[in-house]
């Protein structure tokens, strides 16, 4: 970008990144520790020293284009070698929660989502819908046990997430369309299309995360979440689908190959999720500056996650007492994972992924650092 | 003097395992008719100095040369008792570092080396004469020249150690610039707070000291005589009057950059200021737009303007408080109004130590903005605010930031005067006057014109044949740093200190007053005894003049390094002793060999050379001469020795107070006796010299050209004189210098004046 850049620095900006898990901010004194050890950083795309150097100036809109910020894995290398205790992986994920927030479609949802007096509303809506499910009445013939079914029907709860679920795509859809527009102006324009198998690819592999030094769990811990997620919905949907068109029937048979599936899938998210966390708290850096933002994605995920297998297993052994109260929480979970995914943490898996692609031209792999004959050029070489 | 010779040997430290001592003793009894010659196995031991004393004491000898160690080492031993000091010369000679620890022991060519030692050490006693004190009226009063901080600090420190202080200020009230300050950088843990200024005290402790006179809205009329008498003539208005002090202490400060040719960077526009002047606002009152009188919402500060870079009419170097005042300036700007955006522009911040906290802490600041860049340009943008570019920044892309007030971060420029280029300038204005031929007139015209800036600049205004003040180093600072020795000047008994000798802030200033007025107060001590300060301290020679025979050639008064000598209407050199530091180059420069000290002369160097037997051509033993300057050379060459490295031992070494004082007859009468080479061993000069009285080894330099030609003359190759630089440092270099000179001598063959 050659073109003068008009400086009036959104001082609420920098306020919002300073609260939101950046507070270290202004200690950087741009010495580059950061970038150069960062290992997922490339000559055509430093980050985060400019990063850092623009958050601090409150220049808002180049950070909402920059796909670097979602280049960043989070993994706290550059944390933890910053000379000023600057926290520059703090920094770029509180500049990630900006983004989220200002591509949110509908905007308040964005703000009410990263606000902790918000919770109880948010768990209330979800509450209240399947309360209203739970409580209309269900004209369904004996059954053969205690099945979840009694409170809630499968062609209810089918129709209730395939509603949720349209309404959030469309709401990414929104975000992720107006992302990429702010990228395309800020010159990323590597084709999106072609690049979504590479990015794909890289993304299941969790390629980016096996380069990361200080925090070894957050590789494992990621990949088994992922997975374990990925798995699950690709099998919740198909089992969804199966039963609308009535040839499946749940709960389904506890060694059918799509049960057993799904439970490993359960099992694998679980570990990575108690991973994930343990990580967070023994890691004196990322507890200590974990904002509401990073764990309200994490606990309701693992919440999820936890409530389900507990659900099974109740189910299992019959438990009429618990087995329908923890049910219910896990829907609750599952409905609020996925209501307010657009505007949490959630989302960074449309964001990322659309950066990725928009930069996946020109980016070479990672083990090449030579970047010649990449497209995007800086005006110099200092960044 | 009637010299009763003592030679006293000492065969410990393997010198007796090394050399035949019992020749020695032979050569002192029967060449040189030594009344007392003894030998001892721990000369420095209480058993063998009482041998020495006892002689003393019966008064059998008065002219002692000890045969042992290097005379820079057991100094304390060899000492007498003071009823001795007017009556007897003591001469030491090196047979430990430079013969028995670096040559092959019980070799020939080591005894001979041995042998010629004791030689030159025996005629060296025969020459000297003792020293005495001369007595003079010392003063024990300091004049301190500028009353800002350090002025005061220099001040107060000599006053509170029993000296009278005379403190003359320029201005009409004491304090300097640090009195303008709102506010004074953080000096103490924990760096943090920018503190009221502490010159207000100071400024009343001087001002009610006893001890302290003050003249304030007073300048310096003239400064006769020298250290330990200098009469300066005041004058504030009315009638000028004398002081009599023994140092001056020269802390006047500095003058801030002139901004007028920074219009580049706005300077010119209203809203557009210096650093000192925005502390003087922020000092009288509220921070405000000077074109609309408002309090400011953004400010924006150019750090390094018109300093550190090439261009012409800016400051090269960097002045080392822009940035802490910048810092402390954004808290005034803070403190008025907490929305304020405030901008530094850098090119590096330099807040070197614990001031690196008070740049966190203002780091800190959500609305403090920094960033390394270029500014390429400020003036007017839309809306009556000032616009400034920058460029080469951390973004990669030029910005523009629209701010209500731009503060250029100026540097320091010393309030000096170039003593050397003044002088110059009269110079070279005498001559256009005086008529000279058209040709001289022309080029002393064209000396005026380059020097005429420096017309009335004058601080000191001494009466010094050689400039009215201080040199000046680089950059315009007074000369305040003498290789080795820090305070030194080039002008005895005259100290810069502070900002006029270096940038630097208040906290340093005070330090800086301290170093000064020590060594002030060191010269007026030991001009009291009559000794020399740096490097020949403590040193009771000095040279005199046998002005019968003088010329009038000028070339001592000229090539003086520190202005010791004056001249009359006629030329006659006028010495003045207690600015003398000792070191002989004026002996060196004399043609006419008219100068001499008392224990060093060039009759006495002269007949050392004559000692040396020297064999001739049909023995292959060359022989050559190395002139060692004290400093430098000689330490190198007895480490050499200590470190057992071995060298060739046709040399014959002679130890020089500088190689400036090597009078060019040495080389002449070394090579008409048959000597094959001469080696000038000194201090490296040049921009990183390290010569010990500033160009001393340079001056030695200059005079081998004139020699070679005279030598190619004679049918000698201009080879056979070599000069080489060598620092202390350097002794691992020594034997391979030696080896491959006594190799050149050899391929260019014997002297061919061997034998006449």
């Amino acid at each position: 970008m050659a073109s003068t850049l008009l400086v009036q620095p959104d001082t609420k900006f920098i306020r919002d990144v300073m609260q939101s898990g950046g507070g270290d901010l202004k200690k950087c004194y741009q010495c580059a520790t950061c970038t150069s050890v960062c290992e997922l950083s490339t000559e055509s795309r430093p980050f985060p020293r400019k990063q850092m150097v623009e958050a601090q100036w409150g220049l808002k809109q180049p950070l909402m284009a920059d796909p670097a910020v979602w280049l960043c894995h989070n993994c706290g290398d550059c944390t933890a070698k910053c000379p000023r205790d600057a926290r520059p992986g703090q920094v770029m994920g509180a500049i990630r929660g900006e983004v989220i927030k200002q591509y949110a479609f509908p905007r308040f949802m964005g703000t009410l989502v990263s606000s902790p007096g918000a919770l109880p509303l948010l768990l209330a809506l979800p509450v209240v819908i399947l309360l209203a499910i739970a409580v209309w009445p269900v004209h369904a013939g004996p059954l053969p046990g205690w099945e979840f079914a009694f409170m809630f029907p499968q062609a209810r709860l089918e129709t209730l997430f395939f509603t949720v679920g349209t309404l959030v795509g469309f709401a990414f859809a929104v975000g992720a369309v107006r992302f990429l527009w702010a990228l395309r102006a800020s010159g990323a324009d590597g084709p999106i299309l072609p690049a979504l198998a590479p990015v794909l690819t890289e993304i299941a592999t969790h390629r980016k995360f096996s380069k990361c030094t200080i925090d070894k769990n957050r590789y494992p811990g990621h990949l088994l979440v992922f997975s374990g997620f990925v798995g699950l919905g690709v099998v919740g949907t198909v089992i969804g689908i199966g039963t609308m068109l009535g040839v499946m029937h749940t709960p389904l048979p506890t060694f059918s190959p799509f049960k057993v599936f799904a439970n490993a899938c359960a099992l694998l998210a679980f570990v990575g999720a108690m991973l994930l966390i343990a990580s967070r708290i023994k890691n004196r850096e990322a507890r200590t500056a974990s904002t509401y933002f990073d764990w309200f994605f994490l606990l309701v995920l693992a919440n999820a996650v936890i409530t389900g297998i507990l659900s099974e297993a109740l189910r299992l052994a019959q438990n009429q007492a618990w087995m329908y109260p923890v049910y219910f929480v896990h829907l609750t979970m599952i409905l609020a994972l996925f209501l307010y995914a657009p505007y949490s943490k959630f989302a960074h898996l449309v964001y990322r992924t659309v950066a990725l692609a928009a930069t996946w031209e020109g980016r070479k792999p990672l083990i090449a650092t030579q970047d010649s004959g990449s497209k995007e050029t800086l005006a110099d070489d200092r960044s | 003097m009637d010299k009763r010779l003592g030679v006293y040997i000492c065969s410990g430290c393997s010198i007796g395992e090394s050399v035949d001592v019992a020749k020695l003793e032979k050569i002192a009894g029967s060449e040189y008719k030594a009344p007392v010659c003894r030998t001892h196995p721990f000369l420095c031991g209480e058993e063998g100095l009482a041998l020495l004393r006892e002689d003393l004491q019966q008064g059998t000898v008065n002219a002692v040369v000890v045969a042992a160690c290097s005379p820079r080492v057991k100094t304390a031993e060899f000492r007498f008792d003071p009823k001795f000091d007017t009556q007897m010369v003591l001469d030491r000679v090196n047979l430990r570092e430079q013969v028995a620890w670096c040559h092959k022991p019980n070799d020939e060519d080591t005894q001979m080396l041995a042998e010629d030692s004791l030689r030159m050490g025996i005629v060296r006693a025969q020459k000297m004469e003792p020293l005495e004190t001369v007595p003079g009226e010392i003063s024990r009063a300091l004049l301190v020249v500028g009353g800002g901080v350090t002025g005061l600090s220099a001040a107060l420190e000599a006053a509170n150690t029993g000296f009278d202080v005379v403190l003359v200020e320029k201005q009409a009230q004491l304090g300097g610039f640090a009195a303008a300050m709102k506010k004074d950088i953080p000096r103490g843990a924990p760096y943090t707070q920018a503190r009221m200024d502490g010159v207000s005290e100071r400024i009343q402790a001087v001002t009610s000291h006893p001890r302290i006179k003050v003249h304030c809205s007073t300048k310096i009329v003239k400064t006769d005589g020298q250290p330990g008498m200098f009469d300066v003539t005041l004058q504030n208005g009315s009638d000028p009057f004398v002081h009599r002090v023994g140092a001056i202490v020269m802390a006047t400060g500095w003058k801030p950059y002139d901004a007028t040719k920074l219009t580049a960077l706005g300077y010119g526009l209203p809203d557009v200021i210096t650093n000192l002047e925005f502390e003087e606002m922020a000092a009288a009152g509220p921070i405000i737009r000077p074109s609309t009188g408002q309090p400011v919402e953004s400010v924006l500060f150019v750090q390094c303007a018109g300093s550190r870079d090439s261009e012409p009419g800016h400051l090269p170097y960097c002045s080392s408080t822009c940035c802490m005042n910048t810092l402390k300036q954004t808290e005034y700007i803070r403190e008025q109004n907490s929305n304020a955006q405030v901008f530094v522009i850098y090119k590096d911040i330099v807040t070197p130590g614990q001031y690196e906290k008070y740049y966190q802490k203002v780091q800190e600041q959500p609305l403090n903005f920094f960033m390394k860049g270029n500014v390429t340009s400020v003036g007017k943008g839309d809306n009556d605010r000032v616009v400034v570019n920058v460029d080469n920044n951390l973004l990669g892309s030029p910005m523009r930031i629209p701010v209500d007030l731009v503060v250029l971060a100026t540097g320091m420029v010393p309030n000096s005067a170039d003593g050397l280029a003044i002088r110059t300038l009269h110079d070279a204005g005498l001559k256009v006057l005086r008529n000279e031929s058209d040709e001289q007139r022309q080029a002393a015209e064209k000396v005026v014109e380059q020097y005429k800036h420096h017309e009335g600049t004058e601080i000191l205004n001494l009466t010094y044949r050689q400039g009215p003040d201080l040199p000046v180093l680089r950059d315009g600072f007074s000369d305040s740093n003498f290789i080795c020795f820090p305070y030194e000047t080039l002008r005895t008994g005259i100290y810069a200190a502070g900002a006029v000798r270096a940038p630097m802030d208040s906290a340093l200033a005070e330090e800086d007053a301290c170093g000064a007025v020590m060594k002030a107060i060191q010269s007026i001590e030991l001009a009291t005894r009559g000794q020399a300060v740096h490097p020949r301290a403590g040193d009771l020679s000095f040279p005199s003049f046998f002005l019968q025979r003088c010329t009038s050639c000028k070339r001592c008064t000229e090539e003086c390094p520190f202005g010791s000598i004056d001249e009359d209407a006629k030329g006659t050199p006028q010495f003045n002793q207690y600015r003398c530091r000792r070191c002989g180059i004026c002996m060196g420069a004399c043609p006419e060999r008219i100068i001499s000290f008392k224990n060093y002369s060039v009759d006495m160097i002269a007949g050392m050379l004559k000692a040396i037997e020297v064999p001739d051509e049909t023995e292959d033993k060359p022989r050559i001469v190395i002139f060692a300057c004290e400093n430098d050379a000689y330490p190198a060459i007895d480490m050499a020795g200590m470190r057992h490295a071995n060298y060739d031992a046709s040399v014959r070494i002679i130890p020089l107070r500088c190689l400036g004082s090597m009078n060019i007859v040495w080389i002449a009468d070394a090579l008409s006796r048959g000597i094959d080479g001469v080696m000038l061993m000194g201090c490296k000069f040049g921009e990183d010299y390290q010569c010990h009285f500033l160009r001393g080894s340079e001056l030695a330099d200059r005079r081998l050209v004139n020699v070679k030609d005279t030598l190619n003359r004679l049918q000698l190759e201009g080879d056979r004189i070599q000069l080489v630089q060598l620092a202390i440092d350097e002794c691992a270099r020594l034997p391979q210098v030696i080896d491959d000179f006594v190799g050149k001598l050899r391929q260019l063959g014997p002297n061919p004046y061997k034998g006449f």
